[in-house]
């Protein structure tokens, strides 16, 4: 099962990814005759011996080998990392709703619990927090030097119940926020007439995204009285999920070729993924919405729509998420699983987007120009994140020469606007219904 | 072998590893059990070499995941790679190289505990309670404090330009030359007719011999040394031995501190040297919630032993032991806790630090309790085998009144008064009555 997680998965109060475990088969356990893996399996097993015999206090054997593997996974790339039994079998009976939350995905940085995106109508959202702030502290007690499984843990817990958590924020004060946790329930996909023109939010891409769209437009059209003048897909703070989802609403969209192709280490490990025949929204002007926090499967749906010409991007550079995950099980689950980086993928002209992200045919920002460059939270400010092997390191460099700089024009809204009004949306809506979108979109193709 | 000398970061000189060591660990109890453990690491391990997406450096792996296990047992434990390990040696017999900053990481940033007078830093505005940010231009937060050092280190006579945050200022880039600085850890002076000592660090082997001098200073300057104020305040320790002789210096022999391990086949006891210089002298110990490791010990042995009150704040509270065990020429070390400390009367520092007899804040804390970063702010502390309530209670506090002056000292003030009033004696006899 491929997964393209955002920026390390683990997501806090909610169980956000269907895991399979079908294909284990394909990965079987070959001990590459090293000796140098030999010593090193020595190394280790000798501090371990000597923890057990000399550390102050008793420790558990299975706590340690766990930290121990996590240490070792976390230090590849941020998405890679040890699932233990009992998280793993939570996996897979996908206990949703089951336990109360906050409603944000984290990840890890430098040490630090950072708020990727808060979830559309969770407690998280309306306490205000935003995609960067970091959690310094729950209860009171500082987070720091603690894994994400154990920050996520703890933001968990029954409905109803309080918590105390503190953000630091740039440039602030820290704040003390009290949330009351919930069942965090996300609909997947939501639609809605705006200005005559069809919007449709996917949330995620969880096993539930691509008949929610083709449900919505199927709405949307019925609606609209059998005709969608315009589309704004909204893809905006969608961390992404299954790989297969990304295809399939891609598919809506393209009369077959190729969506996505993904790569490993050795040059056979390639899978092409092309669309399905039968586009069910042909024809239909198309805006995919994109933003920073937009990730993984969110940005395998835009670069597919941009390298086919297939609608206008508009909004921020996405995330830059361009790894993918497989899910190994030890021995069938009862040691937990492995998650680990096995491929990069790659848009339909070749591009990949590991750190670089998709950058929007039309750029427009959320919020009014503050005559400060805003630091983009993406994929490459991530801790040891993997780079993008198409990116020359001494091209990159001569780029920093001023002439080469090419400014991107970016469309701000007024200094007065209200953020929650939507400038992107706004702005996405008014290009739809303006008569210039097949210019747009002529001029974005080149 | 544990009754060798050693100092705070203690040298266990094992043998070469066993040949092997999984058999070692099988011959302790739930052998399957371990075996399973490994097995999973291995499985993982081979997994990672076959199916990462790019080539990976097996012993790059398994350094992450030791650090990764030994990170979790508490804060102090770690593995110490080939290298590293020799960087350590050097920080152990303090060649003092570089800015002339003491750094500790605070919740992730690297702040300036003290700045070395004599030292280049110091010369060029850089003040303790100051955060560095950037060395080289390098972001640092978040890295770890080896990380942090190895930029600043470097050769006598070159630059380097480290990025600065002081308290309620914008951040600055400043130019330090680095040189080799000997750091003076004490200072003393005559203060309101009562003799003064401070005593910034234990890491100086000189500095029991220092004291001694600064002591018969006091002495002759005030006739007779009859009310002694010794300030640890922000004191992070330092060597063992110092502590312990410079607590021997104020009593006449008896237990200091003892280590206690696992076994009781561990356990360490430290003593006074017999005669005392000053035994008259009535003691005033001014401790802060930064005071930690070798001042915690001093002050402990002091107030258990009756010999002198400790005014201030709870101090840090780290009370383990680390032995650095050497795994082999080619696989670096092992720093791992190993013991905890104990004052005489049988009270481990660990995590709880030293209670002070009397409970004063400075004028900085605006009449707020303040919560301050201590052994037990840090996730995965080792905690303390008594778990009584030992936090500081906000109706046993004394603040400064409204009127109290700007820039004064008012834990100092205090110490003078209570060395100049009866409530010395007061105070000892129901220091007496706790113990």
């Amino acid at each position: 099962m491929k997964i393209v997680l955002p920026a390390l998965g683990s997501v806090a109060a909610i169980a956000l990814f269907a895991f399979s475990t079908t294909n284990q088969s394909a990965v079987a356990v070959e001990r590459p005759a090293y000796d140098e893996t030999f010593e090193q399996l020595e190394l280790f097993a000798d501090v371990l011996a000597r923890v057990r015999s000399q550390y102050v206090v008793e420790v558990d054997d299975s706590a340690l080998i766990e930290d121990a593997m996590n240490g070792m996974l976390q230090s590849l790339d941020p998405h890679s990392s040890y699932i233990n039994a009992a998280a793993f079998r939570e996996m897979r009976l996908d206990t949703k709703g089951e336990y109360g939350g906050l409603g944000m995905e984290v990840t890890m940085e430098d040490g630090f619990v950072k708020v990727i995106s808060p979830i559309d109508d969770t407690p998280a959202k309306r306490a205000g927090i935003l995609a960067g702030d970091f959690i310094t502290e729950i209860e009171g007690k500082s987070l720091i030097g603690a894994t994400l499984n154990e920050a996520v843990g703890q933001m968990r817990g029954k409905p109803g119940e309080p918590i105390n958590i503190t953000i630091i924020r740039e440039g602030e004060d820290p704040l003390y926020i009290d949330i009351i946790r919930e069942v965090i329930k996300r609909q997947t996909v939501k639609h809605e007439i705006k200005d005559g023109v069809g919007y449709i939010r996917i949330a995620q891409f969880n096993e539930k995204a691509a008949n929610g769209l083709k449900d919505s437009i199927a709405a949307l059209q019925q609606e609209n009285g059998g005709k969608l003048p315009g589309l704004v897909l909204d893809l905006r703070g969608n961390p992404g999920g299954l790989l297969t989802q990304s295809v399939e609403v891609s598919s809506v969209f393209l009369n077959g070729g190729e969506v996505v192709s993904t790569r490993g280490r050795r040059s056979d490990d390639v899978n092409i993924y092309n669309a399905e025949k039968g586009q069910m929204a042909k024809d239909v002007p198309l805006i995919v919405l994109v933003d920073g926090a937009s990730a993984s499967a969110s940005e395998i749906v835009a670069g597919a729509m941009q390298d086919k010409g297939r609608g206008l991007i508009v909004g921020m550079t996405t995330f830059g998420k361009g790894s993918v995950q497989d899910v190994i099980p030890l021995r069938g689950g009862r040691d937990g699983a492995l998650k680990i980086t096995t491929q990069r993928y790659y848009t339909p002209n070749g591009r990949s987007i590991q750190s670089s992200g998709i950058t929007p045919d039309i750029t427009i920002s959320a919020i009014p120009d503050d005559g400060e460059e805003r630091k983009r939270f993406s994929e490459a400010s991530l801790p040891n994140a993997i780079e993008n092997e198409n990116e020359d390191q001494d091209d990159f460099e001569e780029t920093t020469d001023e002439t080469d700089v090419v400014e991107v024009k970016i469309d701000y809204p007024p200094e007065d606007f209200e953020i929650s009004d939507d400038y992107q949306l706004q702005q996405a809506i008014a290009l739809l219904k303006s008569g210039t979108y097949a210019e747009k979109l002529a001029e974005a193709r080149g | 072998m544990k009754s060798e000398s050693w100092t705070h970061t203690k040298w266990v000189a094992l043998a070469l590893a066993a040949a092997l060591p999984l058999a070692a660990i099988a011959g302790e109890k739930k052998p399957e059990a371990i075996y399973d453990e490994m097995q999973v690491f291995s499985d993982v391990l081979a997994l990672v070499q076959n199916n990462y997406v790019e080539d990976v450096n097996t012993a790059d792996l398994i350094d992450n995941a030791l650090n990764g296990a030994l990170n979790s047992l508490d804060p102090h434990s770690s593995y110490v790679a080939p290298v590293q390990f020799t960087e350590q040696r050097k920080a152990v017999r303090r060649e003092y190289g570089g800015l002339g900053i003491e750094i500790q990481s605070e919740g992730g940033l690297v702040k300036v505990n003290h700045a070395i007078e004599e030292g280049p830093a110091y010369g060029a505005g850089i003040r303790g309670g100051d955060l560095i940010t950037a060395v080289d231009g390098v972001d640092i937060r978040g890295k770890t404090l080896e990380d942090a050092v190895s930029g600043m280190r470097g050769l006598k006579g070159e630059p380097v330009t480290v990025t600065v945050l002081s308290p309620g200022k914008t951040s600055r880039d400043v130019v330090v030359v680095r040189d080799t600085v000997r750091g003076r850890a004490i200072r003393h002076r005559v203060e309101q007719g009562v003799g003064y000592i401070q005593i910034e660090t234990f890491n100086n082997d000189k500095l029991t011999d220092d004291t001694k001098r600064a002591l018969a200073d006091l002495n002759e300057q005030l006739g007779k040394l009859d009310k002694l104020i010794i300030d640890l305040r922000g004191n992070r320790g330092g060597l063992l031995t110092e502590s312990v002789s410079i607590s021997g210096l104020f009593l006449d022999g008896g237990e200091v501190l003892s280590a206690r391990g696992r076994d009781a086949s561990d356990n360490e006891r430290y003593n006074a040297e017999a005669g005392e210089l000053y035994p008259d002298t009535k003691i005033v110990i001014l401790m802060s919630a930064g005071s930690a490791s070798a001042a915690e010990i001093v002050a402990g042995a002091l107030q258990d032993r009756g010999r002198g009150i400790v005014l201030g704040r709870r101090s840090f509270g780290k009370g383990s032991v680390q032995s650095v065990i050497p795994l082999g020429a080619e696989d670096g070390a092992l720093r791992l806790t190993t013991q905890r400390y104990y004052t005489p009367s049988g009270q481990s520092i660990q995590g709880r630090g030293i209670m002070p007899d009397l409970l004063v804040s400075t004028l900085e804390d605006k009449g707020e309790i303040r919560k301050r970063f201590r052994e037990d702010s840090l996730r995965n502390f080792l905690s303390n085998p008594d778990d009584s309530d030992y936090e500081e209670k906000y109706e046993d506090i004394l603040f400064p009144d409204e009127n109290f002056p700007e820039g004064e000292d008012f834990q100092l003030r205090k110490a003078v008064e209570v060395l100049k009033t009866s409530q010395y004696e007061r105070i000892l006899k129901a220091q007496d009555d706790r113990f």
